[in-house]
């Protein structure tokens, strides 16, 4: 026997009419976010909402004016007053109380441990940390689901071991990028970002298209993953996935068996 | 004999005629592309239909045709 609203007791019980979803696998992984800027802000809110219960942000950055239009869990007052995976970490836990959510401080290439994540989602943006964040997710066998956005215009690209790797996407112009952004100033190489066009409606696409992919994987429903970049046009609405060769060149994949 | 095949840039909407050797790669047709167009220094990629074409393929490796239509688009870097 069932009392009246029975299904209105459980925090998931919609997500639970989703017959494939694995709720349990969902909530016992370990979720690593990479950027807790504007798609972090996204991912890390649709994680929560979405039954992940263990969640690692990696960021070193400070809170900045221009982050206040698309990051929703910063505050006017975080300005110059905050770091970015701190608080991040500290508001999304307010969406549930039962989700442990951790910031790590640092630059990604910091980050020791790999091997106790099942899962890592990229909101970087730079070319340098995704080759970083790409290289050690391939060797570790941890999916990776990377997330990048330029005004309008986003994509997503689904990482599963043994497969087609975010490398194997990249050519010339991605390293003729990075090289630009490298600026010799005596004894060290200053990274520069260049502030490209963003706004909130990509991002939130971008970063819930991430996380739906998390949740796919995690329900181990890799067959129906994203084969293995979506791109998405914003100005006619329009998405598209494209196919990615395992380039066997990859020195990622070069001493696969 | 060279292969003719039309170039879209995804940001314009203009498209670019071009004639390709077979040895050439698809690396040079994203680094002609980005010239005619003086594009921006940035990451591009290149489809043909539902497929993200490998730079260090040649032009035979990639199974470009004559008339074939490829897109470049830029690679989204933010975050």
């Amino acid at each position: 026997m069932i009392s009246a609203r029975e299904y209105d007791k459980d925090r998931f019980d919609r997500s639970k009419r989703i017959e494939w979803l694995d709720m349990d696998a969902i909530g016992d992984c370990r979720c690593l976010v990479v950027g807790a800027g504007a798609l972090g802000n996204e991912a890390v809110k649709c994680l929560v909402l979405s039954g992940f219960r263990d969640i690692t942000i990696v960021d070193m950055d400070d809170i900045v004016l221009s982050n206040l239009n698309r990051c929703v869990f910063f505050r006017s007052s975080d300005v110059k007053n905050g770091l970015k995976a701190d608080i991040l970490a500290e508001r999304a836990s307010r969406l549930d109380p039962d989700v442990t959510i951790r910031s790590k401080r640092m630059r990604i290439q910091e980050l020791e441990r790999w091997d106790a994540f099942g899962i890592v989602i990229g909101c970087l943006d730079n070319i340098s940390a995704r080759l970083h964040v790409n290289a050690h997710s391939y060797y570790h066998k941890i999916p990776y689901v990377d997330g990048g956005t330029d005004g309008m215009t986003g994509k997503i690209q689904v990482v599963l071991p043994g497969g087609p790797c975010l490398q194997c996407s990249m050519n010339r112009t991605h390293y003729k990028a990075l090289e630009t952004r490298f600026s010799c100033t005596g004894k060290d190489a200053a990274f520069y970002v260049p502030k490209m066009a963003a706004e909130i409606t990509t991002t939130s696409v971008i970063a819930a298209m991430q996380v739906r992919e998390a949740m796919k994987i995690m329900s181990g429903r890799e067959d129906m993953c994203v084969k293995n970049m979506s791109y998405y046009d914003g100005i006619s609405g329009e998405t598209f996935t494209l196919e990615v060769k395992k380039d066997e060149r990859c020195e990622n994949h070069e001493h696969e068996v | 004999m060279g292969i003719h095949v039309s170039v879209k840039n995804a940001t314009l909407g203009a498209t670019l005629k071009m004639d390709l050797a077979p040895n050439e790669t698809v690396y040079d047709i994203i680094e002609s592309a980005a010239e005619f167009w003086k594009k921006d220094p940035r990451a591009y990629v290149i489809r043909k239909g539902k497929s993200l074409l490998s730079a260090s393929d040649t032009i035979m490796e990639a199974n470009i045709m004559n008339d074939d239509v490829l897109e470049i688009l830029p690679d989204p870097e933010g975050g």
